[in-house]
């Protein structure tokens, strides 16, 4: 007979208390109350904020997004309404959930990381910080934190040390060897990462001949890049001891379970949202019906249960 | 405190196609079966559609609703659409009682503010989807008011006059139907931007509205046109959509701001009408 008990799903991810492993990605779900007329926020493992910087930013001139084969291409500037209207404007509104809230949080120069870090650190409600590395570095030519190891070990060091809240840090995949940079943030101090975020990509018009994105280049997400996510997650849960964090392109529950199973503690929806705004219900009730119909009590049965020949 | 909300939530619903037709070249008319909630539904505002069982596109794609018909228990609303790109092709072979998804309504639709007797609609091409739907609403709202509406003119303009769409609508639900094409083959011959110009002086700010919709070209017109008026115009934006909700923030469009800093607001959750003024027109 099945085990029709409900199986254990919390998990911890760096010290953050999860009810479930299943998570939104940074900028896919807004501010939360975009999605709360389609799913019950309080059901999500936990909520990642769009990220924050200082100040409001614009963002990119529009167009701003394209359909690519199985995904898309987005350069849309981290838009996004700054640190202290967040506080003011959109925190109060999700502390009225019962949901975990991660602020993702990037800035231009370490001092701005460092800004935001110790705003969201004196405000109640918030359960730990995602580190966007992404971000170009303006004094060092806009070439991105993440993209050197050296810079990558200097944010989270420096965030790390004015702020009590665990730190995730969220890796970019547009490097020659993810691992490398993934041993220096926990070295730094990193209580756990998440990857991947966008491949960088573009997409012509061949009728104009001029890119479809007006920022010319764009992240890519979506189906598309979910082979190398999972890849890049399997490489650097052996290559360290924090928990990782996976995301790109999990569009059900299949994918999710494919992260967990190479090791993932957690996991990220992200472009899957702008499809289908339950794809987080979805992907949970599908690991919750996987591990019923496999006799796994507990989710840590199943994660980093790889078998390789 | 923990929010207990337990109203319905909101979710992507299967629609049939009960009819599907070319109105006219690369042009379609698809009817869809949908719930009776989208009675609710007000001109200008869009459903994102999705076929079902195919994952590619990847993406919805949005629609202005054209129509809303309801017979018996049952709602039919109807997509007009141009075929542009990957997405328009693959809708323009879906067969009757094939099945999309469809995630809507969506957006603000047009608002009419009060004491307007006078209503202009400017309607260029494909733009011309969410206006004919307007132009229906607008014509019941006037047979039921003792005073208020007393004329709708449609300024309806094509590239020629094979194009013209949803005239036999238009000339049904306005006091008056005007042509324009750009090869003169009907009615003046040039833009309906230009066409509406010379008409406007049959307008004042205190009693009229403009109601414009069309490719970005006649809308910058339009825009010029407006500058040296007061009469309120609302125009309604296309833009390349993700999420189709306001959080991927794909679908900016260029706002006029006060400071030095660029300011956006997405076409799907703050539009897609916006005032004509609003729009920073230079940079769309």
């Amino acid at each position: 007979m099945k085990n029709k008990n409900v199986p254990g799903m919390n998990v911890d991810v760096g010290g953050i208390e999860l009810k479930n492993p299943v998570m939104t990605a940074s900028g896919t779900f807004g501010y939360g109350e975009e999605y709360s007329p389609y799913i019950d926020l309080n059901r999500l493992g936990a909520f990642i904020v769009k990220g924050l910087s200082c100040g409001p930013r614009s963002g990119n001139s529009p167009p701003r997004i394209i359909e690519t084969a199985a995904g898309m291409l987005n350069a849309v500037g981290l838009q996004n309404i700054g640190v202290d209207a967040f506080i003011q404007e959109k925190l109060p509104y999700l502390n009225g959930f019962d949901v975990t809230v991660i602020a993702n949080i990037f800035g231009e120069t370490i001092d701005e990381y460092i800004s935001v870090a110790k705003k969201l650190g004196d405000v109640p409600g918030i359960a730990g910080l995602e580190i966007n590395i992404s971000c170009p570095n303006v004094k060092k030519g806009g070439i991105a934190f993440g993209d050197d190891p050296d810079t990558a070990y200097e944010v989270t060091r420096q965030v790390k040390s004015v702020t009590d809240l665990p730190i995730i840090v969220k890796l970019t995949p547009n490097v020659t060897d993810i691992t490398r940079v993934a041993r220096v943030v926990e070295e730094a101090g990193a209580d756990a990462l998440s990857l991947i975020n966008t491949l960088k990509g573009m997409a012509v018009n061949v009728e104009t001949k001029k890119p479809y994105l007006k920022n010319i280049t764009g992240g890519l997400s979506g189906p598309a890049i979910k082979p190398v996510a999972l890849r890049m997650v399997w490489e650097v849960t052996r290559a360290v001891s924090i928990p990782v964090i996976g995301v790109g392109g999990i569009m059900n529950a299949h994918d999710a379970l494919e992260f967990l199973i190479v090791g993932a503690t957690a996991i990220q929806i992200g472009t899957a949202n702008f499809i289908n705004p339950r794809a987080t219900m979805d992907v949970l009730e599908g690991i919750q019906h996987y591990m019923i119909e496999n006799d796994i009590a507990d989710i840590h049965d199943l994660i980093g249960t790889l078998t390789v020949d | 405190m923990t929010s207990n909300i337990k109203e319905s939530r909101k979710s992507i619903i299967t629609a049939r196609i009960v009819d599907h037709h070319e109105v006219v070249k690369n042009h379609f008319l698809m009817t869809l079966k949908v719930p009776i909630d989208f009675q609710t539904a007000v001109p200008g505002q869009f459903v994102m559609i999705r076929v079902k069982g195919r994952e590619d596109p990847f993406l919805h794609r949005p629609f202005s609703i054209n129509l809303l018909t309801s017979h018996g228990t049952e709602t039919f609303m109807g997509i007009l659409y141009k075929v542009i790109g990957k997405g328009t092709t693959i809708f323009s072979r879906l067969k009757k009682d094939e099945e999309l998804y469809v995630m809507g309504p969506l957006g603000n639709g047009f608002d009419m503010p009060p004491n307007r007797k006078k209503i202009a609609i400017v309607a260029g091409g494909i733009g011309v989807a969410p206006l004919s739907f307007l132009a229906e609403y607008l014509n019941r709202q006037a047979s039921f008011s003792e005073e208020g509406i007393e004329e709708i003119v449609c300024y309806l303009g094509a590239p020629t006059s094979q194009l013209l769409l949803d005239r036999k609508r238009l000339e049904h639900a306005c006091s008056k139907l005007m042509i324009s094409t750009d090869d003169g083959s009907e009615g003046y011959h040039g833009t309906v931007a230009k066409l509406f110009q010379n008409h406007i002086d049959s307008y004042a700010e205190n009693d009229s509205i403009i109601f414009c919709c069309g490719p970005y070209p006649m809308m910058t017109g339009v825009a010029e046109i407006m500058k040296k008026y007061s009469i309120p115009c609302q125009v309604s934006i296309e833009e390349r959509m993700a999420c189709g909700i306001g959080a991927c923030l794909g679908c900016a469009v260029r706002v006029k701001s006060h400071g030095s800093r660029p300011h956006y607001m997405t076409v799907c959750k703050d539009g897609p009408v916006f005032d004509i003024n609003d729009v920073s027109w230079r940079q769309v």
